[in-house]
């Protein structure tokens, strides 16, 4: 094959990566990682740049998987575990992408309110378009316009080079292991792994990557694709941190709303930051509001055997339809909770997908290491061992933040022994 | 004496990890899976997987009795007397249960909740027959282990006749009376299925079914569909389905294929078609020349109507449309056009160029979308000839073709599906 060829056909298996890479810097993302800089300086790049890596692993596994399988993760959860589990699974799952389209939710709403539209008018309107357009109009172009107002979030990137934070001091901290046992740095330290790995990501990376038609003859391509989308994950992510904790750290301004992480976007744009940052925001928020209910009713209905697909009528697919509905519904009114602040229910949501990635994770490493499901293309040895390292960290973590939330004192005590 | 009884029913979901003691009390191991055969009679229990790793099976004939507690067997237990599985034997759990299957009778891919088995003596026999598998609700409740929720809600089953798993067995014997069974679906509904599955259940499935019938579903596909199955099957194999498709099909599915693909595919199809299917692939997309299809009847100006009748019933069988003949001379100029009601009212011995027409409304290869749609509506016609400058017959536009252009691209499901069944009408139904 020549090059062009090559380039083409790389073209045409790109992006399921890339769009799940975007959507994954949705509004708890950049939350997450603001905070994380605003708060900790640099030393959290560290569990960022890490989480990244990881992030490959697990998108390469998904992407992998619904390649060779030419199936969605719940479909195969149910054919090889049975119901229980996959009602476990599915349990999870819910619970973790309700949560998420809260924190998308409350992102639309402060993007609006950034405009000065409250949210109890945003919030309902939105929801409602959202629910309408993903049944009434062509999915694939609205994917492509939201793309397009996230492309804003490389202001960060421009920012976070204009701010001239010490660089030697940057690397120096990135690659030192920074690590302490208060709830608070757990909380923070989980909060960035979960947004940064998602179980609904993994959902949704293996189903496109099935939509898509791709084969394992092409995964090769793919393989690229999620690379590069990950790439761009860390990339933007890296930028955000340093760029918030080179103007909000260094001055020791606190993080109450998220309008004040537009603050790190001054540099860049004066006294536009903040719109440019309420459209980024906007258009990360809104693509990840429209995958999720959608990407979660379909997995749940693969799962079970309901009738599903957005092409069906309401009647033919009730359960679907109810599902999707349900979760759009729920999502917004969690926003519209008087005296609820927008910016902890994106952190807090942050927390409870890093909370619940571990069994999302055993089951796509288990299935991933089955040679009669993935015959050649099972998972090594090498990537067994780094996966399940990883998912036994996560949940070290979680029981850690579990303990030290519980008992604060207990923590504190095991860190002064050692 | 010759009667069938039905000593219980049982769910499959009731029986598994269920405990086994045999007749001294002793505890055996769990059900974990039951070995069935299905042979020229219903599909039967013949043993019962009863531990982790190990083929042998207790033979079905060792049961004494069940209930909610777990399994006794009617003698003592020694694993030297426990047979095999054989190879005409499957296991139901593992090739069933949680599976997605064809309902036959609702024509469509469903998801194996349960499996209802029935205990019967017919005799002086006893078996434990397979009867339903269990695609509802209430099923997926049970597993779970909350039925009760839905006690009120019927069961959904799918009789043991009309379900057709997607993993084959080995036995040739049934392999027979399943392509029977496939035989029975509409070519539409075959076409939403094969959507429905991933690609390496497509594969199997394509196999089971004649090569006709893989061609007419893939024709009732959508372009999108259409480009994804071509492309996940391997070339030689593309080239013999395209080949049978209509040319204006297969140009449309080979001019989205990336063109090295598609080049493989040309060089494989036989020349003629191939030659067909490139003449067409030329047009640009929104052309009347990307519309048409060269499957059109064309008859030398000579004939008489005896002789043309005749030589209709050799071209008929690959016309897209045979209610217009086109009329030509040697050089494939259109001369006149006739309905196959002026040909067959007409008496035997007149030659074709006193009946036919020549007034003709004509379309030029490169007129757009809504021109050939306005001429079509504006004449009432079934199909229109496609001309090029010197009034040579390239290929004819037929009004399904216009139609397939004005539908919104949207709504698929049943509405599309009716539409599409609705299309077959005028052409006879589909062929077999």
């Amino acid at each position: 094959m020549n090059r062009k060829v090559r380039f083409a056909l790389f073209f045409a298996v790109m992006g399921p990566g890339i769009v799940t890479a975007f959507a994954d810097n949705d509004a708890g993302g950049i939350a997450t990682y603001a905070s994380a800089g605003a708060k900790y300086g640099y030393s959290l790049i560290f569990i960022m740049l890490i989480s990244t890596v990881l992030l490959a692993i697990a998108q390469e596994i998904s992407a992998r998987t619904g390649a060779v399988t030419g199936r969605g993760l719940s479909d195969l959860i149910r054919e090889n575990y049975g119901v229980k589990w996959t009602f476990f699974a599915m349990s999870v799952l819910l619970i973790a992408n309700l949560g998420t389209t809260a924190s998308e939710f409350s992102g639309i709403a402060t993007s609006f309110e950034i405009f000065g539209v409250s949210k109890y008018l945003s919030v309902p309107a939105m929801a409602f378009i959202i629910w309408w357009l993903v049944i009434k109009t062509d999915y694939g172009k609205m994917e492509k316009i939201l793309l397009l107002l996230c492309l804003t979030f490389f202001s960060y990137v421009v920012s976070g080079i204009m701010v001239h934070p010490p660089w030697p001091q940057v690397f120096v901290e990135s690659v030192t292991p920074t690590f302490s046992g208060t709830p608070a740095f757990l909380l923070m330290a989980i909060g960035v792994i979960g947004t940064t790995i998602t179980p609904w990501g993994q959902f949704y990376v293996q189903s496109s990557v099935v939509d898509k038609g791709i084969t394992a003859k092409d995964y090769h391509y793919t393989r690229w694709d999620v690379l590069i989308g990950t790439f761009f994950t860390g990339f933007i992510a890296f930028f955000i941190i340093v760029a918030t904790a080179a103007t909000l750290f260094v001055n020791k301004i606190p993080i109450e709303t998220a309008k004040d992480v537009a603050l790190a976007l001054k540099p860049l744009a004066g006294q536009y930051a903040t719109f440019l940052f309420a459209f980024g925001l906007l258009g990360a928020s809104m693509l990840a509001a429209f995958v999720l209910p959608l990407s979660t009713a379909y997995a749940v209905c693969e799962a079970f055997g309901f009738e599903h697909g957005i092409s069906k009528s309401h009647k033919e697919a009730p359960v679907f339809f109810g599902l999707y509905t349900v979760l759009i519904v729920l999502g917004a009114a969690i926003v519209l909770w008087p005296k609820l602040s927008l910016y902890h229910v994106m952190l807090t949501t942050q927390v409870v997908n890093g909370v619940l990635l571990p069994p999302i994770l055993i089951f796509m490493v288990l299935i991933a290491s089955k040679k009669s499901i993935m015959g050649e293309y099972v998972n090594t040895k090498l990537f067994n061992v780094i996966s399940w390292a990883f998912t036994f960290i996560l949940i070290f973590l979680t029981l850690l933040l579990l303990v030290s939330t519980l008992f604060p004192e207990f923590i504190g005590n095991v860190f002064a022994l050692l | 004496m010759n009667e069938l009884r039905v000593l219980g029913e049982f769910y499959f979901s009731q029986l598994a990890h269920k405990p086994i003691w045999d007749a001294k009390g002793r505890r055996v191991g769990r059900l974990l899976d039951m070995a069935m055969r299905w042979d020229s009679i219903s599909p039967h229990v013949t043993g019962i997987q009863y531990a982790k790793g190990l083929h042998a099976l207790i033979p079905i004939g060792w049961i004494g009795s069940w209930n909610a507690d777990g399994l006794r067997l009617n003698t003592t237990f020694d694993p030297s007397l426990t047979c095999p599985m054989h190879e005409d034997e499957t296991l139901i759990g593992k090739w069933l249960l949680d599976k997605q299957i064809i309902d036959l009778e609702g024509s469509k891919l469903v998801r194996v909740n349960d499996i209802a088995l029935s205990w019967v003596s017919h005799e002086d026999h006893q078996y434990l027959v397979l009867v339903a598998v269990d695609i509802g609700v209430r099923g997926l409740f049970r597993r779970l282990g909350v039925e009760f929720l839905l006690s009120r809600i019927a069961n959904n089953f799918v009789g043991c006749q009309y379900i057709k798993p997607l993993e084959n067995r080995t036995s040739a014997l049934q392999l027979t009376r399943e392509k029977e069974q496939l035989r029975q679906l509409h070519p539409a509904d075959i076409a939403d299925i094969i959507e429905t599955m991933d690609y390496r259940q497509r594969a199997n499935f394509l196999e089971t079914l004649d090569s006709q019938q893989a061609i007419d579903a893939l024709t009732e596909m959508e372009l999108d569909a259409q480009v994804e199955m071509i492309n996940q099957m391997d070339e030689v194999r593309a080239s013999d389905i395209l080949e049978e498709m209509p040319p204006d099909e297969a140009a449309d599915i080979l001019g989205e294929l990336p063109v090295e693909k598609s080049e493989e595919i040309l060089r494989l199809m036989e020349s003629d078609d191939a030659e067909d299917v490139r003449e067409l692939m030329q047009y640009q997309e929104d052309t009347a020349g990307s519309l048409m299809t060269t499957e059109y009847i064309g008859l030398p100006f000579w004939l008489t109507a005896e002789q043309a009748i005749d030589e209709l019933r050799r071209l008929a069988p690959d016309a897209e449309t045979i209610y217009y003949l086109y009329v030509v001379d040697e050089q494939e100029t259109l001369e006149g056009v006739l309905s196959l009601r002026q040909l067959i009212i007409a008496s035997p011995e007149t030659p074709l160029k006193d009946i036919m027409q020549t007034k003709i409304v004509k379309i030029s290869p490169y007129d757009d979308h809504e021109k050939v749609a306005d001429i079509i509506h504006k004449y009432g016609l079934l199909a229109a000839p496609v001309v090029n400058d010197q009034n040579h017959i390239l290929g004819i536009i037929t009004v399904d073709d216009v139609l397939e252009l004005l539908m919104p691209e949207r709504p698929r499901g049943e509405i599309f599906s009716s539409l599409i069944a609705l299309r077959h009408l005028p052409k006879g139904g589909y062929s077999e």
